[in-house]
């Protein structure tokens, strides 16, 4: 004990005494570090006996265990006239109980545990996940697999998502944001099912049959990836596993429709929301990439540098400088499976509204016009570079990730290449990538907020379509 | 000190090779320094990453009336840099800066003298503040700070300010550590809250945002200031409007100086560390910072209620409801039963508002039960719900009340308790998982609690709550005199 507490006696003093080699406090502009090399740790991709792959990541920190489906499914494939019929699926997959154990005792043993299974569907993914402490994982990965493949839907529980549905439709006003989000995917999605939202016609017309047949198509162990991370041990789980999940007999050979992208159509709109409110919120943007472009590595940096970081030409001008906005900021999203978009948006006083709108717009332009600076393209390439690894920092996620580059078809070593891709993008691969994808001319333009107060009016920006706001209130008791 | 750091050091190494999973009281390391900065560190070595936070014991409840919002607009300030960093040249910048303070005072006082005042001579200053800004400007290097995280791989760099407390926080890799100390040590040494008054602005719109333009949460600021006439937690901490428009630069440098000092200040550091060399790091770097006045408690003692509270806001928005009880503070023994209580009636779907309100008579789409807008001084146990159309607000309440009768009538079943502790234990697993979560829980805890122990006792604590604690407690808080209740009614609606 003594020896050590000496060694932290000379470690303290070494430390206090000025020494030219290091120096008492460093300037943090000029500051070097020691290197660290990060590799992605890797998870194990196994085929269950069923055909099924299961992609595994033993850590024993916690003696938790999580594990996930991702399932080949989504809104896109519901009927327009049903529009919230695959988020209600996924939902009451859950909600409704499983064959054998009705909605309040499953509620009631998984709560016990302090164990959670959940389902959702969204756009183009379907997933059931569930944590559990490693104690309880058996009985866990039972009433998973239930909520998986064998739901109940029972009939309350049909009943009470799809009230809950259309009361959600009744409130869709309330919150500016939520419009103003809403309304730009519309738009830009428009004639697409990822333009498409739940109306009180389409909550009403849902029935439990169309969940069952819903869930019917697509949740099939030929259909789905499994992960699990956390605390076990290899063997005895994939024996579980594979006890668990069997290959359905008799079922039709898997086929899914080929669901069209959005058309590449590039046109401007003024939609206008009024809202009696003081303060302006503001949407712009249009369809954008898929993953399959050779421009995704050239746009993230771009968007970085635009409106992608606290230093951003957009968050530096009209919140740092100009002091208009508390938010504001765009994205570039890469579509994984659909063309994904871009969008800008922030919130000003209504007084500000035009002005706002006009900064945005020539910043954004701006990018088209000159090349980024040397200082900005290095800031950006160095933030994403450096920052990789928090992308991995617990087992659950990493092996989630890694199955999810399988379900969307991604080159097996894009996760690898990452960072070296970032690094070798140029001033010239940005200017070309804005050039080739920002249109600010076609911008889908949505504002919510009171005309009445703004600086200027929105004919300014183009010819103007209001939007109905009001609510079909729904009949009944 | 130093001794007892040294052996929970040696403990550590021993026993995370021996056992499967470490307790936390196993894991942290507490070390205090002699300027009266207290540190708390976790090695974990799952990923080679780590997060810091520095968590202050000021909030919006230690501001006087004239400073309402300060703490929030100082936390802002505080990114804007120091004497040498955020800025090219600072005594060049240091005239102008005093000239915009001056400026901006005397607009302020001109403001205040409202239709009296000359508008001539407001122009006059708007003008002058304006063309002093932009000159500061061309001295400023924008957002410094951010900027040096950024490149070097940091992510989650953000303040955030409650009744409570102040915080910073931010996750580097972990071979960037020092330049967390740099960066920190200097930004409470040197800071310098250039482009004060732009900020100014960004807060009204943060404002704006947050509470103005949203219904809910404008019922939220309006239920809580009518919740506290005497306490400060009922301000709201953005401040109000008008408070923000009369906040000054020389206003946020003295609350600075009251308050950030190292003896009021608590560090976590959890991740991919050697807790040796980084209590050496800190102690370099902080530790020649002189401390301050410790903060002072807050004194005032909110009245007992007497009455019921009723508060309506009329919004462009679907009614929603909040009902709220006044409650201890937090680790008093009353609490720990009101967290068992809060979860019976509001953790999940075996919860009973949940199965009562939202399965069995549907009269609601939602329903939590949780505390705010504080936890050390005394604050409100809260039910909120959205009815359901056509129910009505009224349904919805009385719906609530009966299951808060219920729990002073009958035992809760010992199933009920039992569910409460395998949920805490799983609880205790999950939150040492990530880095900023358990970084988050020992200062907030640390600082509210006492001691970031809080949690390690608090299995104890809830594992010796009886059935008839609950009832008993109940019949205590669950009191129509105790009771506040805010609601929105749709403009055009019907008023009650």
């Amino acid at each position: 004990m003594r020896s050590l507490l000496l060694a932290v006696a000379l470690l303290v003093m070494a430390s206090v005494l000025p020494c030219a080699a290091a120096p008492l406090k460093a300037n943090p502009r000029t500051l070097t570090f020691p290197p660290l090399r990060y590799e992605i740790p890797k998870s194990e991709r196994v085929v269950l006996e069923c055909g099924m792959p299961v992609y595994l990541l033993r850590d024993t920190e916690l003696p938790i265990i999580s594990l996930s489906a991702m399932i080949r499914t989504g809104s896109v494939y519901e009927a327009a006239d049903k529009t919230g019929l695959a988020s209600l699926t996924g939902g009451t997959m859950r909600s409704g109980g499983i064959e054998g154990i009705a909605p309040e005792a499953l509620n009631d043993e998984l709560e016990f545990m302090a164990s959670a299974v959940e389902s959702h569907i969204m756009e183009d993914m379907g997933t059931v996940s569930a944590t559990t402490l490693s104690k309880n994982f058996s009985r866990t990965l039972q009433l998973f697999a239930g909520v998986l493949l064998q739901p109940a839907f029972d009939e309350k529980q049909v009943d009470i998502a799809r009230k809950q549905l259309i009361e959600g439709i009744r409130r869709q006003n309330d919150d500016p944001k939520q419009i103003g989000g809403r309304e730009i995917e519309r738009a830009i999605y428009a004639g697409h099912p990822l333009g498409e939202v739940a109306t009180m016609a389409s909550a009403r017309s849902i029935t439990r049959q169309d969940m069952v047949t819903f869930h019917r198509r697509f949740y099939r162990t030929d259909n789905m990836i499994l992960t699990v991370a956390g605390d076990f041990d290899r063997d005895s789980l994939l024996k579980e596993l594979n006890a668990t999940f069997k290959k359905t007999a008799g079922l039709p050979t898997l086929a899914l429709p080929e669901i069209p992208q959005p058309r590449q159509e590039f046109s401007a709109e003024v939609l206008y929301g009024k809202k009696e409110v003081n303060q302006t919120v503001i949407r712009m943007g249009h369809l954008g990439v898929t993953k399959e472009s050779p421009d995704i590595y050239a746009l993230r940096v771009m968007n970085y540098i635009l409106g992608g970081s606290f230093t951003s030409r957009l968050t530096t001008e009209v919140r740092t400088n100009q002091g208009l906005a508390y938010n504001v900021g765009s994205s570039f999203d890469i579509g994984r499976r659909f063309t994904g978009s871009f969008t800008a948006e922030t919130e000003t006083k209504a007084e500000s509204t035009g002005k706002a709108i006009k900064l945005m717009v020539d910043i954004i332009s701006g990018m088209t016009k000159t090349a980024v600076t040397d200082q900005e393209l290095k800031a950006a390439r160095d933030y994403i570079v450096n920052s990789f690894m928090f992308g991995f920092t617990n087992p659950s996620s990493i092996v989630t990730q890694q199955a999810r580059l399988e379900y969307y078809g991604y080159a097996p070593d894009y996760l690898d290449t990452y960072r070296d891709r970032i690094a070798a993008v140029t001033k010239e691969d940005v200017l070309k990538a804005a050039q080739k994808h920002l249109h600010p001319e076609a911008f889908k333009l949505v504002v919510v907020g009171e005309q009445a107060k703004f600086d200027q009016p929105l004919k300014n920006f183009g010819p103007v379509r209001e939007l109905d706001l009001k609510i079909e209130q729904p009949a009944g008791k | 000190m130093m001794k007892k750091t040294v052996i929970t050091v040696l403990l550590l190494l021993l026993t995370t090779s021996l056992l499967h999973a470490a307790s936390l009281e196993e894991k942290v390391v507490e070390h205090t320094m002699k300027n009266g900065m207290k540190l708390l560190l976790v090695e974990r070595h799952t990923s080679p990453t780590v997060s810091a936070w520095i968590r202050f014991r000021v909030g919006s409840a230690n501001e006087r009336s004239d400073e309402r919002g300060i703490a929030h607009l100082l936390e802002h300030l505080l990114f804007k840099g120091t004497t040498t960093l955020g800025t090219k040249d600072y005594a060049a910048e240091k005239p102008l800066l005093d000239q915009i303070e001056q400026t901006a005072q005397a607009l302020i006082a001109e403001k205040a003298k409202k239709e009296a005042g000359n508008s001539a001579k407001r122009e006059e200053l708007e003008a002058r503040l304006k063309t002093l800004e932009a000159e500061a400007s061309k001295y400023v290097i924008k957002d410094e700070f951010f900027d040096l995280y950024a490149k070097n791989g940091g992510v989650g760099y953000n303040a955030f300010t409650s009744r409570d407390g102040t915080t910073y926080l931010i996750s580097v890799p972990s071979n960037k550590l020092e330049l967390w100390a740099a960066i920190e040590a200097d930004r409470l040494q040197n800071a310098v809250l250039r482009e004060f008054y732009t900020e100014r602005s960004v807060v009204m719109e943060e404002r704006r945002r947050s509470y103005d333009a949203d219904p809910e949460s404008k019922l939220w600021e309006t239920f809580v200031a009518s919740a506290f006439l005497a306490h400060p937690y009922g301000q709201p901490t953005i401040g109000w409007m008008s408070d923000i428009e009369n906040l000054t630069r020389t206003k946020a440098e003295n609350f600075f100086h009251s308050y950030y000092a190292p003896n009021n200040a608590i560090i976590a550091i959890v991740g991919d560390i050697d807790t040796k060399a980084t209590i050496a790091l800190v102690e370099r770097y902080f530790g020649d910072l002189t401390p301050g006045k410790p903060v002072q408690p807050v004194t005032t003692v909110e009245p007992k209620q007497g009455g019921e509270r009723r508060i309506e806001l009329i919004a462009e928005a679907e009614p929603t409801v909040i009902i709220g009880y006044h409650k201890p503070p937090i680790a008093t023994p009353d609490d720990y039963v009101l967290d068992m209580i809060s979860m019976i009636l509001g953790s999940g779907r075996t919860s009973r508002l949940y199965k009562k309100l939202v399965v069995e008579k549907q009269l609601a789409t939602d329903v939590g039960v949780f505390d705010a807008p504080g936890s050390r001084y005394p604050a409100l146990f809260l039910v909120n719900a959205t009815p359901r159309a056509p129910h009505s607000i009224k349904e919805v309440e009385d719906a609530i009340y009966g299951e808060l009768e219920l729990l002073k009538k009958e035992p809760v079943s010992q199933r009920d308790l039992e569910r409460i502790l395998n949920k805490n234990e799983y609880e205790e697993a999950r939150r040492m998982g990530t880095n900023g979560g358990l970084a988050r829980n020992l200062t907030e805890y640390e600082a509210t609690a006492g001691s970031w122990r809080y949690m390690t006792e608090y299995r104890k604590k809830i594992q010796g709550i009886t059935p008839a604690d609950i009832q008993r407690v109940a019949r205590d808080y669950f009191t129509r005199e105790n009771r506040l209740v805010g609601f929105i009614t749709k403009k055009g609606g019907d008023l009650k």
